[in-house]
């Protein structure tokens, strides 16, 4: 049976992986719900607000995105602005050069991975150190995260005992206690020998011109503590109006990503040192990037930029749980990467156009969105569109003769008296493309066709009538 | 064009074919206060219990402060002095260095620094460059004790946002550094303390 790509890596994934993916976004899943029933009478409501309130400054982005510049220029920053990957890339080597920079530190931010800036920076001979526990991993791996929030839920304790072993961090020791000490040890050395933090930014308020981070290891924080210059990459539609929007999106944020009521260390910056303040970074700058982004603000599927990359609707997801991050083939995993990825992807849209088919549809990334993001609808745009574009559908069985049935009552009619016979047909020899695969796994009940049509009949005579 | 006329352009012929524009929704303060707040009445009880339960330790007194890190046995503690008075006590009992530098990471295990705040909600400690100008001090030690004072503390997220003060970095701590990155476990004291603690006043 020919397969869609996805088919492949989830073929592929070792019971290990799939069982821990599992379990663990299962977990997430269940806090995350907890949490949201105990404080919140109407969390739902909450979650349309947040989703109205990233709806508006998406379609007036033109107007909060140039307030944010300007708050963050009166604020002594130094705002950039980056139309490809490559522009963005650029753009943070020519800062490090100008400040003669040849290591920086890294906290985890997905626009980074989106224009593969650790490769890039390594090509020009700049050191670039992942903090994140699990992206430092990642890297060191040359793997790829898997999980928006979780990036190496695929590995196993194992795993990254033998990556630490075969980096010199150590002999062979799988206590995630353990781990967790060495990687402190070695990062501290590399904070304070970087000359530069790079950061990513869950937020930018326009009014304020605030960068909003948020992190539970606090690698964030120690990125900007000792380094001279601070780089923020920024995807353009993370810009939202006002500090009070920030109370909603925080308050539902940490609560989405991890069951947490906050994440444990929410940093607000917005400028870089100053005479009354002579902590921190002396330079600050921001690069908000496009690549694509404002392309997918003039498709059908705009709605997929509110999103806060909580992961609440991988956690939730039947297939993102079966097939774990890497079949995703990008970025972004699971229902928002299903539908990000294939805009991401501009004119390589079709290598990508099978993810909007690997959803059943069931609507749960909807329901947990905390910005009320609709990726069962965006979904089927994408698949129209997938469809428009004549990208072939291996896997799917030939419609054509549904249609015709369904479009006929005569045909639909005799079908359905007929219908008996396959109880004594054998199915799955007939030379239908796909019905043999399709039956290997699976039992038909028992035909019962034409039942429904007899009942509707039978009801109309009881109640005297009203049919024809 | 520049890359910013370039993205502004594409930005407004994006939005342009638009019918109508969605509006600002009305978002009301307090929209996102937990349920149960409405029921507190004691801002320093509630701060304690949430601090408690997100696994911040809290002083009530520095002498219960004291008698607690006598027991952790610190190699040096580092208290700047404007919190002299507050740890008057301290003097001669642990060993206290009043200065903080890059190249004492590793030598000083413990700190004091004075908090700008905190939020009663959450159980959150807010730090700035104005109330703990050394922010290695607040983040490397293993034991980071923020020194809070009661008339600091917001009752809600929401309140503490209302009231952003001028500082170019504003953190927010709510317990102590933690991952889950290594097949969910939980592990604490990854970059930042493995100790949060507050000590208030």
């Amino acid at each position: 049976m020919a397969k869609q790509l996805i088919d492949t890596y989830v073929a592929e994934l070792p019971p290990t992986v799939q069982k821990a993916v599992h379990q663990s976004t299962a977990a997430t899943t269940e806090k995350r719900y907890q949490l949201l029933g105990d404080d919140y009478a109407d969390s739902d409501g909450l979650r349309k607000l947040a989703g109205a309130i990233r709806q508006h400054t998406l379609e007036y982005l033109d107007t909060y995105l140039a307030q944010a510049e300007e708050s963050l220029t009166a604020r002594g920053a130094k705002v950039h602005y980056a139309v490809t990957a490559e522009d963005a890339c650029q753009a943070v080597t020519g800062i490090l050069q100008a400040a003669g920079i040849t290591k920086v530190v890294k906290s985890k931010s997905m626009v980074t991975e989106e224009i593969h800036l650790n490769d890039y920076l390594a090509n020009q001979g700049i050191e670039s150190i992942e903090s994140d526990l699990g992206e430092y991993i990642v890297q060191i791996d040359g793997d790829h995260p898997s999980h928006i929030v979780r990036p190496i839920i695929h590995k196993t304790r194992g795993d990254i005992a033998r990556s630490f072993e075969r980096e010199g961090l150590g002999d062979y020791n799988d206590d995630p206690e353990t781990i967790t000490r060495r990687a402190r040890k070695f990062m501290r050395g590399k904070y304070l020998e970087a000359g530069a933090g790079i950061t990513g930014a869950n937020f930018v308020t326009a009014d304020t011109g605030r960068l909003v981070l948020v992190t539970n290891e606090g690698n964030s924080r120690f990125c900007l503590a000792p380094a001279k210059v601070h780089i923020a990459l920024v995807g353009i539609e993370k810009v939202v109006p006002s500090d009070a929007d920030l109370s909603l999106l925080l308050n539902l944020l940490g609560r989405s990503a991890t069951g947490q009521q906050l994440t444990v260390y929410t940093e607000f910056i917005n400028g870089p040192r100053r005479a009354d303040r002579p902590s921190g970074p002396e330079q600050m700058h921001v690069i908000f990037v496009d690549n694509r982004r404002t392309e997918v603000l003039a498709s059908d599927c705009k709605e997929i930029l509110r999103c806060i990359r909580c992961g609440a609707c991988l956690n939730v997801c039947p297939v993102y749980r079966q097939a774990s991050g890497h079949a995703y083939r990008s970025v972004y995993p699971g229902p928002v990467g299903a539908v990000l990825s294939p805009l991401l992807a501009g004119d390589k849209f079709k290598e990508l156009a099978d993810l909007p088919k690997a959803s059943s549809l069931c609507g749960a990334c909807n329901e947990v969105c905390p910005v009320d993001i609709p990726i069962p609808d965006l979904l089927l745009r994408l698949r129209n569109r997938a469809h428009q574009e004549h990208v072939p559908s291996p896997g799917t069985p030939p419609m054509a003769g549904f249609a015709l049935l369904g479009s006929h009552p005569l045909i639909w009619r005799s079908a359905m008296t007929f219908g008996a016979a396959k109880d004594y047909l054998p199915l799955d020899r007939l030379p239908v493309p796909y019905l043999g695969a399709w039956l290997k796994t699976r039992t038909l009940p028992k035909w019962r066709g034409g039942k429904f049509r007899s009942w509707m009949k039978s009801r109309h005579g009881r109640n005297g009538g009203g049919g024809k | 064009m520049t890359a910013r006329e370039t993205i502004f352009a594409a930005i407004k012929s994006a939005l342009a074919p638009l019918p109508e524009r969605e509006p600002r929704p009305a978002v009301a303060h307090g929209v996102a206060d937990a349920q149960w707040l409405a029921d507190e009445t004691d801002n320093v009880a509630l701060f304690v219990q949430r601090a408690t339960a997100v696994g911040t330790m809290c002083f009530r007194s520095s002498s219960d402060c004291l008698a607690w890190l006598f027991e952790q046995q610190p190699a040096r503690v580092f208290i700047p002095d404007e919190l002299r008075d507050v740890t008057a006590k301290f003097e001669g009992i642990v060993e206290v260095v009043r200065s903080y530098s890059r190249d004492q990471v590793d030598e000083i295990d413990t700190a004091f620094t004075p908090a700008a705040g905190a939020i009663a909600e959450s159980g959150t400690i807010i730090l700035t460059d104005e109330s703990t100008p050394d922010r290695l001090a607040a983040l490397a030690p293993w034991t980071h004790i923020a020194v809070v004072r009661k008339d600091t503390i917001h009752r809600s997220v929401a309140d503490a946002l209302a009231a952003m003060p001028d500082d170019p970095n504003i953190i927010w701590v709510t317990g102590p550094s933690k991952t889950a990155d290594v097949e969910g476990i939980l592990i604490q004291g990854v970059h930042g303390p493995g100790v949060q603690g507050c000590l208030l006043i």
